[in-house]
């Protein structure tokens, strides 16, 4: 496969990819809500500090990070302007019947550098988490919940079936684009319904391919006794060390002091 | 065509910790007409060669020419050329996705922009020669045929571009032995009557030895021989060394060679290999008779 998606995991051995998944999910829910909830600035430098403490930690390559703040750039750019000129306060500029304040640029900009810390903390997660540890993580998470019918073990399960089925998707993708273009497709070019009209040569037999798939699994997961029903154990099970309680500490004393100040 | 290869290199996941070589400097040229068979282990790059010929990738070093136009190119001249190189991937069946026969063979047809009368021309004569009678077949649904139907009609939709290139990738695998004999004969039948290169790529020994007159040997990707059919698929040293095995006749007639009999071991098809035992046979009593 030659595409790096943006937040794709991104294997390495740093203290970040080694902490449980439970306390690396924790610490990010916890991070996310800090700069909405953070009054003073002080706490606001607390959040960014600790954020960019992670991001060295985790060793991730710097175009990748960037790759990520891309993804929400024209998110974050109406957003920006939406507050720009929609905040009532002291004005700066009259720009033809619409008046922009000071308020509002430093409302839009806030706006923004909490979208962007939300992008990078996610981003953080599924760097250092494989898709496999982040689905053992919140079937963990989830599994008191199995006590109240809540079918935890088959949401972890139907997870990550799902996840180890996206490579697969592409490489398939890939290869029928391919056969089709050999049939005289031409994919790339043309006006645009001309362009969705061809990915249908594409979509309906990946669809099939998915369906036969899905068939296929069933069978084979039937045939070799797979039932969730039981009480499954698992082969690696998750046990927190001494680094995970640690890490929990500081993330939570951090929040607990960002909020307060 | 004339298909020239030049030191073509080919790099897969390129700049990735999965980075793969597939192809390493190759160098090839298959002639207008040419009948060529591609062997080679798994993985030896066999695939993403044709595919480089039908000006699906682009190369990482080198190129391929076709009629001394870089295939990848994104020129008329180029794509005017790609045009006339049919491809049928690795179980072509998988890409079917129309509600007939007639749609599916014409959907290639219709993209090269023809009239609805030489398309259902083309669409006749493609089905007649993968060996589907066109009346029983035409309105029927793809997905509700037998598999060895749906690999014919895939190969159809192939056919009917008409390419005077065509490029087969593995045409007959997970097909019944008589579906196999069947299909290779109407390929060959098809070859005949067009006269247009046929590229086979295929680990079965005994598909290369009924249709091609050349085959050449790719090892992690670099080509290790090139040469005449029966010469190539006759050298069981060499095919074993590289993970390949030998044609049953050859392997055969190999092992009555190591039991002492006088017999050649470049026979390929089965009466030959019989011929050559019944002579071997005569001259090795005359031997022991002589001795005696």
């Amino acid at each position: 496969m030659n595409l790096l998606l943006p937040g794709m995991y991104f294997a390495a051995d740093t203290v970040l990819h080694r902490l449980d998944p439970r306390v690396k999910m924790g610490a990010a829910t916890v991070l996310m809500m800090l700069p909405f909830a953070a009054r003073h600035p002080l706490g606001h430098l607390l959040t960014v500090g600790l954020v960019g403490a992670a991001v060295l930690l985790s060793r991730a390559p710097w175009r990748a990070l960037l790759g990520t703040l891309r993804t929400v750039f024209w998110l974050g750019f109406f957003m920006f302007f939406f507050y720009f000129f929609t905040t009532p306060g002291r004005p700066l500029v009259a720009l033809g019947g619409v008046t922009v304040t000071l308020e509002g640029v430093l409302a839009g900009a806030l706006q923004v550098y909490r979208l962007c810390l939300l992008a990078v903390i996610a981003a953080l997660l599924t760097y250092t988490t494989s898709p496999l540890q982040l689905t053992h993580g919140l079937e963990a998470m989830l599994s008191p919940l199995a006590r109240l019918g809540f079918p935890a073990r088959e949401m972890g399960m139907v997870m990550t079936i799902s996840l180890r089925f996206v490579p697969t998707f592409f490489e398939e993708i890939e290869t029928l684009s391919r056969a089709q273009k050999a049939r005289g497709v031409d994919l790339s070019s043309g006006p645009p319904w001309q362009r969705i009209r061809n990915t249908v040569p594409v979509l309906v037999p990946l669809f099939l391919s998915a369906i036969r798939r899905a068939e296929d699994l069933a069978v084979a997961m039937e045939a070799r006794g797979f039932r969730s029903q039981p009480h499954r154990t698992r082969l690696y099970r998750l046990t927190l060390t001494r680094a995970d309680a640690i890490a929990a500490l500081i993330v939570l004393a951090c929040g607990g002091v960002g909020i307060a100040l | 065509m004339h298909i020239q290869v030049e030191s073509l290199t080919h790099i897969y996941a390129r700049g990735t910790p999965a980075e793969r070589v597939a192809l390493r400097g190759i160098h090839l040229e298959i002639g207008p007409g040419e009948r060529v068979g591609i062997t080679g282990p798994t993985g030896s790059g066999k695939s993403t060669l044709v595919q480089h010929i039908a000006g699906l990738l682009v190369p990482a070093a080198g190129q391929v020419l076709l009629d001394g136009v870089p295939a990848h190119a994104r020129t008329p001249e180029a794509r005017a050329r790609r045009r006339q190189i049919g491809l049928a991937f690795q179980f072509p069946e998988a890409q079917m996705f129309e509600v007939t026969v007639f749609r599916e063979v014409a959907f290639g047809p219709r993209h090269l922009g023809l009239g609805a009368d030489e398309i259902a021309a083309r669409v006749r004569w493609a089905l007649e020669m993968v060996g589907l009678d066109p009346d029983a077949f035409a309105d029927r649904v793809p997905f509700a045929l037998s598999g060895g139907e749906m690999r014919r009609v895939a190969l159809a939709g192939i056919l009917a571009l008409k390419p005077r290139v065509l490029i087969l990738d593995e045409p007959t695998a997970g097909l019944d032995p008589r579906g196999r004999a069947d299909i290779l004969a109407r390929l060959r039948a098809w070859q005949a009557q067009t006269g247009a290169t046929l590229i086979l790529v295929s680990h079965h020994m005994d598909d290369m030895a009924g249709l091609v007159d050349r085959v050449v040997l790719l090892a992690d990707g670099q080509v290790v021989a090139d040469g005449p059919t029966g010469h190539i698929l006759s050298d069981c040293d060499r095919l074993r060394a590289i993970g390949l095995s030998p044609p049953p006749a050859v392997a055969l007639l190999e092992a009555l060679r190591a039991a002492g009999w006088p017999v050649r071991t470049d026979a390929l098809d089965v009466e030959e290999v019989v011929a050559e035992i019944v002579r071997g046979s005569i001259s090795h009593k005359d031997t022991k008779a002589q001795r005696i």
